[in-house]
């Protein structure tokens, strides 16, 4: 297939599992908020910028980190590339760059979601609590995954769509499990206290992990088996080892036609190997969280690189802003064609 | 309440539904009990459900006066145009006759030129033309075709008979919603649809597939589209037809030309392709060649065509025989190069150039539409009966300027067709202004396949004469029926 429309596909899946993520994030910060009175609003909003590695965009936007700019910032501003509605809106802008490759039910959904969310204003977000919205956000993006699953051929183009969605996931659940480290606890003495339980669950929750813990590890939150539910399990799919897995076999699926290639591939499976080994959740609890987690999101990232330069073979010159040099002549002379509706 | 006003009142001179006396010509009798024993409400609810699905599916151009893009849909009317196998016969050996002496007159146009020694169309119109594609002289193409798409728009005389109004020969557009149309149609009126022994549509992808593959010497072929990308207006057809056909749908940036052949990058390496529907203008193919600024088109794309190793749809230099001013020329052309008369009239057409034409012109400026020689879209273009005394002496003063860019012609009425819009407050149907455009496509070996039907569009405020989506046209789907007639109730159900 097309290289582009490869690299169209892949990008859709990110814009996808993106859009979800973020509206997952807060869903850990909602219900994290039943224990507002322990913090004051900045304990409870920066770290959402820190997970999602915006704060000095964020900076550059509002003047004060509250409720309202928060919401604001990461699920409507279209000022924020990751915000759940731009996210929402490249993903349909992508899929129609590609509609004959894509199904027309998969195509038709995310048009209609788009159509729907394009007018929404903040106080309709806010006034039922961003729950809702969230909630509305999640089944867009899972039954866009449902329709993908059933609807469209199970070809390149699909392993591509799932390679971006797989390797997203993998990085925000880790991001997600960071929250634990961003929202400190009032003090040492929590740890393993009701408050300190309280948080785990509510991240539990936001993966849609809680009701899979149960039944896995029974009712008592511990927290290294919490990070063995996100991190090692293997049937779990919001799980690192769950999306390694997936992103191995569609590594595989897709075929090694050169080197480099081949070597995503191996540097992929290496990554796996290791997941694949002990529950270790309570060693890295021990040695470090924050470290651990980023170190494997160094890998994902990595191999999210080395993804574009062997599958895509772009060549974009972007400008000081890292928006395509091109795009703005490109459009123009887009529009200028002849070729116009009849 | 029937939907069709009891003042409906067509002011043309010719009106597709109703004859001079006011009743339903014979073929369109079934549809006009059908609307009329329609309520309003009903048709509301109809047109309703028919925007949703056009909106929903994306069937959309966009428009640019924000950032994120208006969407629109181009608006669909609900009232089908009929036309009799008789009319469409004529048509179509029309338009397959027109398509023949155009291909024939730009084959010789690139190569021995008589008809220019010959004096029978004048030399520094072509040559001098931005249209004549040097590049093109001396080149043989596949079958000596030059135009493999076009579209011919006709709009209706006095007597109802038809007449051609515009050539399009370089990248006709609107085909996509010949079909989606019927589509909608026969969800939202099936009943109606299948009452009628109407000529399908839909294999339309079919025949462009079957004509572009012609073009190659290659078993099988690897066609592709190539479009500008999304922020085109046409970009929803180009999307379709690739899709319909089932073949890639690439831009400029998914292509590169290695010694004279032309491949596009897959996610397995280069792949090569044999014919390119190009939906792209001449000057952007090929930045080597062409404008060198382009990002459209590809490096070397030229060569690998002049080699013989691409073969590209339609042709570069076609557009030099649809210019407005070439036009005026159409009737002798079909004459010199196939010794016939043509069978469909041109509108009598007035050349700013000559010197005669213009002072008819600048003396008759309120009777005439006058044209951009090289514009479309319905863009740039003034209608004498309703322009105002400023806009009448800024023409003049254009066509005094460059008198070779302006023709004129009189003012076509067009007929019309009971639409459903909203006339000083009141919704129903009202007489608006129709035209035809056909599609045509042409094999290397020298066949000419006519769609049957094509788009109608329908110029929708009152009194309106110009039918472009840019300025306020819509579209009907078009009935071709066959000659046999229908035999009874739910026989085709």
């Amino acid at each position: 297939m097309l290289s582009r429309v490869a690299y169209s596909m892949y990008q859709l899946g990110q814009h996808i599992e993106r859009a979800e993520n973020v509206t997952r994030i807060l869903d850990v910060n909602y219900r994290m908020g039943f224990e507002v009175e322990y913090f004051s609003e900045l304990d409870v909003w920066l770290p959402m910028l820190a997970i999602t590695r915006s704060r000095d965009l964020f900076d550059s936007l509002y003047d004060e980190v509250n409720e309202e700019n928060i919401y604001d910032f990461l699920l409507l501003s279209d000022k924020n590339p990751d915000s759940v509605l731009s996210r929402l809106h490249a993903a349909r802008e992508a899929a129609r760059s590609m509609r004959e490759r894509i199904s027309e039910e998969m195509w038709n959904h995310l048009n209609q979601a788009h159509l729907g969310l394009a007018n929404i204003r903040l106080n309709q977000v806010t006034y039922a609590g961003s729950y809702t919205f969230n909630q509305r956000i999640q089944t867009i993006c899972n039954t866009f995954h449902g329709l993908a699953a059933h609807t469209m051929v199970h070809g390149k183009a699909w392993k591509f769509l799932r390679l971006g969605i797989f390797l997203d996931r993998a990085l925000m659940s880790s991001r997600i499990l960071e929250i634990k480290y961003h929202i400190v606890l009032p003090d040492a003495d929590e740890v393993g206290r009701p408050l300190d339980i309280h948080q785990w669950q509510a991240l539990l929750r936001s993966v849609s992990g809680y009701e899979a813990y149960r039944r896995m590890y029974k009712a008592k939150i511990i927290p290294a088996q919490v990070i063995n539910l996100i991190l090692f399990n293997q049937d779990f799919p919001r799980s690192m080892r769950y999306c390694m897995e997936q992103v191995t076999r569609h590594l595989q699926a897709l075929g090694k036609t050169h080197q480099g290639q081949h070597r995503v591939y191996t540097q992929a499976k290496l990554f796996l190997d290791e997941l694949r080994g002990n529950e270790r959740g309570e060693i890295i609890l021990r040695e470090g969280l924050q470290q651990h987690l980023q170190t494997t999101q160094q890998r994902c990232v990595d191999l999210q690189q080395q993804i574009m330069a062997n599958y895509f073979d772009l060549l974009i010159v972007m400008d000081d802003q890292g928006h395509e040099l091109s795009l703005g002549s490109q459009m123009q002379q887009q529009q200028q064609q002849r070729d116009m509706m009849p | 309440m029937s939907v069709i006003s009891s003042d409906y009142n067509s002011t043309a001179f010719f009106d597709e539904m109703f004859d001079a006396d006011g009743h339903p010509r014979t073929h369109y009798k079934k549809l006009f009990s059908r609307f009329l024993n329609t309520s309003q409400d009903e048709l509301a609810q109809i047109q309703r459900m028919a925007d949703i699905s056009l909106l929903n599916q994306g069937i959309t151009f966009t428009v640019y006066s924000d950032v994120r893009g208006t969407e629109k849909i181009f608006p669909f009317d609900l009232i089908p145009r009929i036309i009799t196998a008789k009319e469409w016969h004529h048509v179509e050996t029309g338009v397959q006759q027109r398509l023949h002496a155009l291909n024939l007159f730009l084959h010789d146009l690139y190569h021995h030129q008589s008809i220019l020694k010959d004096a029978i169309v004048p030399t520094d119109m072509i040559l001098n033309s931005p249209l004549f594609c040097r590049e093109m002289s001396g080149l043989d193409t596949p079958g000596g075709m030059y135009t493999h798409i076009g579209g011919i728009d006709l709009i209706r005389g006095e007597q109802g008979e038809f007449m051609v109004l515009e050539d399009n020969l370089r990248s006709p557009s609107g085909v996509s919603y010949v079909i989606e149309n019927r589509l909608i149609m026969g969800r939202v009126m099936p009943k109606l649809l299948q009452q009628h022994r109407v000529r399908s549509v839909d294999q339309y992808p079919q025949m462009l597939f079957n004509a572009l593959s012609s073009l190659s010497q290659a078993d099988n072929p690897t066609l592709a589209v190539l479009t500008p990308g999304t922020y085109n207006a046409a970009y929803f057809e180009h999307a379709f037809l690739a899709d319909r056909m089932g073949v890639e749908l690439v831009e400029g940036s998914d292509l590169i030309v290695i010694q004279d052949v032309l491949y596009m990058k897959t996610t397995d390496g280069l792949r090569r392709i044999d014919v390119l529907y190009r939906r792209i203008d001449d000057d952007f193919l090929d930045p080597l060649v062409f404008n060198p600024n382009s990002l459209l088109g590809v490096a070397g794309m030229m060569h690998a065509y002049r080699a013989g190793n691409l073969a590209l749809a339609n042709a570069p230099g076609a557009g030099v025989a649809d210019d407005k001013a070439i036009y005026a020329y159409t009737p002798d052309i079909i004459r010199y190069y196939l010794n016939e008369e043509p069978i469909l009239p041109i509108v009598p057409t007035y050349l700013c150039v000559r010197d005669e034409d213009r002072k008819y012109v600048l003396e008759h400026l309120e009777e005439l539409v006058v044209k951009p020689t090289d514009a479309s879209g319905g863009y740039g273009l003034l209608v004498g009966s309703h322009a105002s005394k400023h806009e009448l002496i800024e023409f003049r003063a254009k066509i005094n300027k460059t008198p070779a860019a302006y023709i004129a012609q009189p003012i076509q009425q067009l007929s019309t067709h009971p639409t459903r819009v909203e006339q000083h407050g009141v919704e129903g149907l009202f007489p608006r202004h129709v035209d035809l455009r056909p599609f045509a496509v042409c094999s290397a070996d020298g066949s000419v396949n006519v769609l049957p039907g094509g788009l109608t569009r329908v110029a929708l405020p009152q009194g309106s004469l110009v039918v472009n989506s840019s300025q306020g046209g819509g579209s009907k789907d078009t009935w071709v029926l066959y000659d046999t007639p229908y035999t009874g109730e739910g026989r085709y159900a």
